[in-house]
Formats: C-alpha cells, structure tokens, sequence
C-alpha cells in the first residue's frame, strides 16, 4: 500500500466516481518522499476501496481531516520530449 | 580602502561564527523532515545562534547550516567586521564598500573549484540525492533553494544575473520556482525566452560564501559578481558550469545546473514566508529541470527559514532594501538622515528622516521609492524629520502618532505593483499581483509659522538649556539613581 498527498483549494476537486488529473506527492518513507507524480486517478472516501491511501491539504497547507483511498490509473508525462 | 577580511566561502564563515560563539555545531542526527527547519525556526525566534547541522537522516556526509545571517552579529562577521557592530555602522560600511569601484570576477580552472570534486551526470541525476529539508510542516514540497543564487545571463547583452528565487523540489529532476515578474529572472524570461519558445540556461549555487548570498538578495543594480567583488574586497572565483557557459562561485557547496522551460509548468508553494504566514497561493510557477549536479566532499546545505521575525527574509533584506533606498533618495539629492526598515515590518516599512526642506518633500520621496524597482516589496513609507532617530522606534511612533494628520498626512497610492505574498492583500489582489500603499507624512508643514504653530518638542534634550543637561547628567549617580548605561 502506497500513501499518497494531495493538494486542494476546495473538496470539489476530489469528485468520486471519475478519472480526476491530479498532482499528488508520495509519502512513503525514504529519500523520494513528498517527490510528485501527475497521474490519471480515481479516489473514494471508502477507505478499503481503492488500493492506496490518500491525505488531503488545503490550500495553505492545513492538514484535512478527509481522507480517501486512491487507484492510480497512469501517470500522465506532460513533460515536452525535448527535456527527457 | 584598508584591507577587508570578509569569509570567503561558507565553510569560512562557519568557522568564523563557532568561533565568535554565533554557530552551535550539532553533532547528534537530525531529520531533514521538519526537525531541521524546526531547529532553524527557533534559533530565528531566539536570535539564537546559527545551528551547523553535521549528521542529517539518510544522507551520510552532508551538513546543514541553518540561519546564517538572521543577526545582526552575524553580519557584521560576514562583512569581515567586530560582531558587536551596531547596525548603523554595519549600514556605513555596506554604503562604503558598495560605493566604490567595481571588482571583476577572475575565472578559475576546473581543478582549483572545490563545487567539481562530484558531478552528477545523465541518468545519475537526482535531486533526492541531496538533503532537501522539508523546512515548515504543511509546505508545498521539500525547498532546495531557500539560502542560494540562480544564476542566469542575458543571451544578447550579456548581463550575469544572480538573485535568491526560491526553488521547491517537484521531482528528482524538476524544480519549480517563485520568480516574479518584476525580477531580474522575471524580465529576462518574458523579454527574451518565452516569446521566443527558448528555454532559459541556469545555475543555482548553494552553500555560497555570505556575501555572494548577501549580493544575490541585494536589491542593487550592480551586476552580483561585481558586487561580492566590493562587498568583500577581491575579487569572486568563478568556474565554468559542466553543462552550459554560465560561471558559478567556485567556492560553493552545491550546483545545481539545467534550463528553465519556457513550455512546461509545475505546481509551486505553498511556502512560509518573509512576512511570517503561508500567504501566496500555490501555483503553476518558473519550471526548472536540471541537468547535472556537482558537489563538494562533504557538502553543506544552506537554510533559511521563513516565518514571523526575525531571519534572513526581514533582518538582511530590511538592511539591504532600507540601504539602497537610501542611495535612491540621495542621487535625487532630498536631504535625508537616513532610511530604516525596520525588520519587524518585515520590510513593509520604509521610515526616512529628512530635513524638510520644502512642500511635498514627503510626497517626493514616497514617489520617488514606490516608482522604483524595489516598490513591490514594501507598502509602507513613513517620513519623519532630521530630529527623530530613525533607529529608535520609541521616537518615530511617538512622532507618527503625534504629527502625521489623519487628513493631510495621509496620503493613499491605488492600483500599484504588488505581490502575491502580501498577508493583507484580498485573494483577487494576490492574484493579480494589485498593489496599494500609503504615506504617512510626519513633517510639520513647511507653512506653519515655526515659532507659534509648530509645537515645541518637551523632552530632557529639547527644552532645557545645555548647562543644565550638563549638571543633571553629572550629578545624576549623586542624585541617587544607578548608573545609566
Ligand atoms: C531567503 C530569501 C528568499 C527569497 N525568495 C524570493 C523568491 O522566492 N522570489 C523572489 O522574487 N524574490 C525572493 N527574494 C528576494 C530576492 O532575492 C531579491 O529581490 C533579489 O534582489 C533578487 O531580485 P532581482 O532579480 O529583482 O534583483 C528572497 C530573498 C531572501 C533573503
């Protein structure tokens, strides 16, 4: 199981029920923790749902008391091929 | 000039406040998230001394070294001077020597730079190898530049650029950055890179000698080579960056070299700041991807730690921001005593003592700071005359709430540059960037009748004739009172 952060201006952000596009940062321990991804994603407040875990910020980085489980679908490389 | 014996690289300047007690090294581990900013945050609150971090959670052989220049003690030991230096005589020594002639950089072999003694190449790349701190809880991402320079040049005229843009770690290879529009970097990308669809070649040093740091925060037209050069009295060792002609301090910890895109953006923030709350919205920012990474041996990584005062962010920008301001107002020729910000304004305000010398000398100088290129970074001026002491808070409160009309001396500028980093600033205003500043005009008017209007100022200095200051100053222990010291 992978934990996973978000950052958010308002819950509607998080809409259950369809791919979302979102950066989210890991926070498994180790030396790549709080390193981002952009990925295609589903999240749910039934915490068992998905496979990963999901903690939610706001927009001045107060912690939410929501939390989700999240299934990453794909991370999306939006990265122009010219810098890889 | 007599000889300056300013530290030349970081190391230098940590050996030279442990030694005048204004370093603590801390040998037991410390986690790079949250304990070390926390470390650094209280020693900012304290005034404490400057923490040298030696053992840091998963990265064997790198130190931290955490509010370098949050006192003033520690900046009169940048500049080479006594620590006990009062602030107005630190201020006197920075107009000097940013006054005089301009000292060139002298390029230095790749194998007299200790940055090269690492260098990280192709798929070795990875910020993640560096002790990134996470510096507050609840921050955007963990900052690899919060104490550095990015360097940059202009491709046509050729100007160097060094400025202290801080830079969040999005990925092992990406960057993203707070770059305003009206920084130098800011108008370098918009005026040539972006229409052009061109990325942005750069450098970011960390762990630099103080006044390399101190020249790259410095609101002053001097191009910052240049700068250090006067600053420290010789001239500042540059080498040639691996990946691209950029010339960075030879001297420094870390560089961090790679282009700034011009069609790619990642979220940035949010992050403490100067003004001491988490105020800017994150946003998509200045995208930075990185290329190579070169090292010192046991390499240092420099923090500053933004919040309420004091650190780096009001104490030295204060004092820098106030100084050059000053210069501002002098090459106008107003008759100023000074400038001060005080670092508890957290540079918002700019307090001036002038002789007033005619009508709307206050006006002029208003106009004159918010005009000009430093104007974003504060919203507050406070005029008060050549009598007050601008160093004395006491003295100019007690003149703001006594002279300044709530009517005539208060003067409103609408719809001017701002940041979004201003605490007050309503969301729209923040994200626009829509500024508003005020004046407050504590002169007496110059047509008042200085002997029937203008009130006589009661006080000990003012109202008794000097033999008789003199007799109570001499019999004062007499009297019975301790001694004033
Ligand atoms: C610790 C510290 C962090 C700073 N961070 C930023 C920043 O993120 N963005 C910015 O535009 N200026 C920042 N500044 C202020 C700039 O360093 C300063 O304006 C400098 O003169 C570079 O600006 P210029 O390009 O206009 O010369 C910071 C200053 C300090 C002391």
């Amino acid at each position: 199981m992978n934990q996973w952060e978000v950052f958010v201006m308002d819950m509607s952000e998080l809409a259950e029920g369809k791919d979302l596009e979102i950066s989210i940062r890991t926070l498994n321990p180790g030396k790549q923790k709080y390193t981002y991804k952009h990925v295609r994603a589903q999240v749910s407040s039934t915490l068992d749902k998905f496979p990963d875990q999901l903690q939610v910020r706001m927009g001045r980085g107060q912690l939410s008391q929501a939390k989700f489980s999240i299934k990453v679908i794909e991370e999306i490389r939006r990265l122009p091929p010219q810098y890889s | 000039m007599s000889k300056i014996s300013a530290p030349r690289s970081n190391r230098e300047f940590i050996e030279a406040c442990v030694k005048a007690g204004d370093a603590v090294r801390i040998k037991q581990e410390v986690d790079w998230e949250n304990e070390a900013g926390a470390i650094v945050r209280r020693a900012c609150e304290l005034g404490a001394a400057a923490p040298f971090m030696e053992k840091i959670k998963d990265y064997p052989g790198f130190s931290y070294f955490g509010a370098p220049l949050s006192t003033y003690r520690r900046m009169a030991i940048s500049l080479g001077m006594d620590p006990a230096s009062s602030l107005p005589e630190i201020g006197k020594e920075y107009l000097k020597r940013t006054n005089s002639e301009p000292i060139a950089p002298v390029l230095v072999d790749r194998k007299d730079a200790p940055c090269k003694e690492n260098i990280l190449m192709g798929a070795d790349v990875d910020l993640c190898k560096l002790p990134v701190p996470l510096v507050h809880d609840g921050d955007g991402g963990r900052y690899v530049g919060t104490w550095h320079a990015v360097v940059t040049k202009h491709p046509v005229r050729g100007d160097v650029n060094w400025g202290m843009y801080r830079q969040m770690m999005f990925d092992g290879r990406t960057m993203s950055g707070a770059v305003f529009p009206f920084s130098d970097l800011g108008k370098q990308l918009s005026e040539y890179y972006l229409p052009r669809g061109l990325s942005c070649p750069f450098a970011t040093a960390i762990g630099l000698s103080p006044l390399a740091a101190m020249a790259a925060c410095a609101p002053s037209p001097i191009p910052e080579p240049e700068l250090v050069g006067m600053l420290s009295g010789e001239p500042a060792r540059l080498v040639k960056c691996e990946t691209n002609d950029l010339e960075v301090p030879a001297d420094a910890e870390i560089i961090i070299e790679g282009e700034i895109c011009p069609d790619y953006k990642v979220e940035e923030g949010p992050f403490g700041e100067y003004t001491g709350y988490r105020t800017s919205p994150r946003d998509f920012r200045v995208t930075f991807r990185v290329n190579c990474i070169t090292y010192r041996n046991n390499a240092t990584m420099t923090i500053s730690n933004m919040g309420v005062p004091q650190d780096e962010g009001q104490l030295l920008r204060s004092f820098s921001l106030g100084l050059e301001l000053e210069k501002l107002l002098r090459s106008q020729g107003i008759p100023v005593t000074g400038v001060y910000m005080h670092p508890r304004s957290t540079h918002h305000m700019m307090i001036v003592g002038v002789k007033p010398a005619y009508t709307g000398i206050a006006q002029q100088i208003a106009q004159l700071a918010f005009g000009s290129k430093l104007g974003p970074w504060f919203h507050m001026v406070m005029v008060v005359d050549d009598q007050t002491d601008i160093y004395n808070w006491d003295e100019v409160y007690h003149a703001f709430c006594t002279r300044c009309h709530p009517e005539n001396g208060i003067h409103i500028y609408r719809n001017t540059t701002g940041t979004p980093l201003y605490p007050f600033a309503t969301p729209h205003e923040r994200k626009y960037s829509i500024g508003s500043k005020v004046l407050f005009d504590c002169l007496w008017p110059v047509d008042w009748d200085k002997t029937n209007d203008v009130p006589t100022l009661v006080s000990f200095k003012n109202v008794y004739p000097k033999d008789i200051q003199e007799r109570v100053l001499a019999n004062w222990e007499s009297y019975g009172y301790p001694q004033v010291k």
